[in-house]
């Protein structure tokens, strides 16, 4: 059983990377309320604190320092500097279809990062639990077989290699030097906080807009790749699990329920009294260089080893960010 | 007459560049090489193929370059402009990637980035075909015995790791791109041009002091690891052949025979007539010599020559590695033609005549130098 302060009563520490982004700002919310002392980074502090942390209104609970993870002296110094007991690594790139223009920001964001990290922590000598922020592109297409912890890597984008090596590096560092390390090969998890260049709230905010007479068209990829969509709240609460264990491992965290993202569409339009085939045309310029088209998980070894199952599935995420989306659109018409 | 076809090897310098450079010249290529500057020369292994830079229509010539360096490298591919780039660069050592990850990273992970994006950016997509040197480390804790192109893998090094970078991100540009863009997964593969801080040439090199007396005693790390050793020679030929294909595909270039490290000592050592005994376990165990035939070696029964010094140990370990060269036979008709015997009798032969040379100098009263790592 960990406790959230250590014999002299300091409260735990955890210094989240990347803290803008939609998980940073959960997870923040999530360790505040267990009684953590959370410092978080962004590359630049004076914009992190306008994004998900203020719209989860812990914008004033969370000390946010800049940092840049490619750069060794600002990784060491914010350790130096924090001390933290955790170090939770969800910065980098993150966007798939950005990193097919912008591949070497990819792998330094990404893979240097991660590296920097790590040999921070070797450097400060202290027993720092690490947490590396992986992905299920690192499996490209699973086809009909869900992927596990065992299933061998295929990425198939710079964003996914990039993904695959900093998962090799966490992976070499834990058995080269016993490390407390590990990576959550999170397939894809949504919120209301997700940024519109994500599929899912492009969908969401345009089904929306139309609902309240935009008389836009949704132009989308291909809508027949499949996806195991999950809810980002409650993933951010199997990162922090991972680190509680004795023996760090690397687990899957998914729902295990793979949907088309013609579904999602369809879903969603319906939620807003909408039929998706009068709104939504298919766009060549958006397909990627080269997708993944069926992406399944198999959740069952963090059932094994946390107890951990998803409760939310795609329909319950569909429900949740329309009902945001509806709420956004009437609190800017109420400012205007 | 159609003109020549034109290469550019990066990595030249080193033992697979010097191979492919005489391979390719001979084959009637114009070769480039990148090399790095370095304060000492470096071109030792490719000093036999040096032309006067001041001849015309010269067939092989050297630029500057490094891998850290994107827009230098899209400044010699444009000046080149190759029909076949071969990356062969690479910081390329196991044990010394530990101690520089990130530049390890740089170098070979983003390095191979470099290159592939130098190729889209100058427009040579169609016309430039390119070969990625992988490596048999990607297998690392190996998942299956032996190893083909479709075993996973799981890299156990820094090093690993940014080549399995290297190798991703080829298949990526392969297929989002239409890239000619193939890996050679090469197990380890020897010489006499083989670097001395890998350990077949540190046993040869070795061996053939100890056997002059101008060493006492071989430090090695993991005796009991099993490799899969070939000749660098036969390995780049089919670096060569991988980009004369319909279609670019991955391949494992390999023996198919594996040997422990403790056995390629045995070999070296008999190359020079003496014969070993190994006793002891683990950081204790070590090699004794038996007997002495024949007048190439000066030493006497009882003597030590090879200890273990855990210096020398991995922080993980590879223990075993054996490719299965199959799919390099049936599609390109490829068989490595030098075993293992011919390659330790070819490199103990070469690092003999160093050591005798060597000899002879500090006989004269001059200073040898040592290279101690």
């Amino acid at each position: 059983m960990t406790t959230t302060s250590d014999a002299t009563g300091r409260p735990r520490r955890a210094l989240i990377c990347g803290v803008g982004g939609q998980d940073g700002a959960y997870l923040a919310s999530f360790l505040l309320a267990k009684g953590y002392e959370v410092v978080g980074t962004s590359r630049d502090a004076a914009s992190a604190q306008h994004g998900g942390l203020k719209q989860l209104g812990i914008d004033g609970r969370v000390r946010v320092v800049s940092m840049a993870t490619n750069d060794f002296r600002s990784v060491l110094q914010t350790l130096r500097r924090t001390n933290p007991d955790e170090i939770y690594n969800l910065a980098g790139q993150t966007s798939v279809g950005l990193s097919f223009d912008q591949p070497v920001e990819a792998i330094e964001s990404i893979a240097i990062g991660v590296l920097n990290l790590l040999e921070a922590i070797r450097f400060v000598e202290r027993p720092i639990a690490f947490y590396n922020a992986g992905s299920s592109e690192c499996f490209g297409d699973t086809g009909g077989k869900p992927a596990n912890e065992e299933t061998p890597f295929r990425p198939r984008s710079p964003y996914a290699v990039a993904k695959a090596c900093a998962h090799n590096l966490v992976a070499n560092y834990r058995e080269a030097y016993r490390m407390q390390a590990c990576t959550g090969i999170l397939f894809n998890h949504e919120s209301p906080l997700r940024p519109e260049r994500f599929v899912t709230q492009k969908v969401v905010r345009a089904a929306s807009r139309i609902a309240r007479g935009s008389d836009e068209t949704l132009m989308l990829g291909n809508i027949d790749i499949h996806r195991d969509w999950g809810w980002a709240p409650e993933y951010v609460e199997v990162m922090w699990s991972m680190l509680q264990m004795d023996q760090a491992q690397d687990l899957v965290i998914a729902t295990g329920r793979s949907v088309s993202l013609q579904y999602f569409v369809e879903r969603t339009f319906a939620h807003f009294g909408l039929d998706w085939r009068e709104h939504v045309r298919s766009d060549a310029s958006l397909l990627r260089p080269s997708d993944i088209h069926y992406g399944a998980a198999d959740p069952s070894r963090a059932w094994q080893q946390l107890g951990w199952k998803s409760k939310h599935d795609v329909d319950e995420v569909i429900a949740k960010m329309s009902v945001a989306a509806r709420e956004r659109i009437a609190q800017n018409l109420l400012r205007q | 007459m159609t003109s020549p076809k034109v290469a550019l090897i990066t990595g030249v310098t080193g033992q697979d560049g010097a191979y492919l450079a005489e391979l390719l010249l001979d084959k009637g290529y114009v070769v480039h090489g990148v090399k790095r500057r370095a304060s000492l020369f470096n071109t030792d292994r490719i000093d036999h193929l040096y032309q006067d830079p001041h001849v015309d229509h010269p067939r092989f010539v050297l630029h500057y370059g490094d891998l850290t360096d994107s827009t230098n490298l899209i400044r010699i591919i444009q000046q080149v402009q190759p029909d076949e780039i071969y990356n062969l660069a690479a910081m390329s050592h196991v044990a010394v990637s530990f101690e520089t990850p990130e530049y390890t990273a740089n170098a070979d992970g983003i390095g191979t980035l470099r290159i592939l994006e130098a190729i889209r950016i100058l427009g040579l997509e169609k016309k430039t075909r390119f070969y990625q040197a992988s490596t048999s480390e990607l297998y690392g804790l190996v998942q299956e015995v032996p190893q083909t192109e479709k075993t996973p893998f799981y890299p156990r090094s820094p090093y690993a790791v940014a080549k399995l970078y290297g190798y991703w991100i080829t298949v990526n540009y392969r297929e989002a791109y239409g890239l000619y863009a193939c890996n050679g997964i090469l197990f380890n593969h020897e010489s006499p041009l083989r670097g001395e801080t890998f350990v077949t040439r540190k046993i040869t090199r070795a061996m053939a002091r100890i056997a002059l007396g101008l060493q006492d005693c071989l430090y090695l790390g993991n005796l009991s690891a099993l490799r899969d050793w070939g000749h660098a020679k036969d390995y780049v030929e089919m670096q060569w052949l991988m980009l004369q294909q319909q279609h670019p595909e991955d391949f494992v270039i390999a023996t198919g025979v594996q040997y422990s490290v403790r056995q390629f000592v045995e070999m070296a050592a008999t190359e020079l007539g003496i014969r070993l005994r190994f006793s002891g376990e683990g950081e204790a165990e070590i090699a004794t010599v038996v007997s002495v035939e024949g007048d190439r070696a000066h030493v006497q029964p009882g003597q030590v020559v090879v200890r273990v010094d855990p210096r020398y140990y991995r922080p993980t370990e590879v223990e075993t590695l054996l490719g299965d060269p199959s799919k390099a036979k049936a599609k390109l008709g490829w068989t490595p033609k030098i075993g293992l015997a011919e390659l330790v009798k070819e490199m103990v032969a070469s690092d003999y005549d160093a050591a005798r040379r060597d000899n002879l100098v500090k006989s004269a009263g001059f200073q040898a130098y040592d290279y101690n790592e």
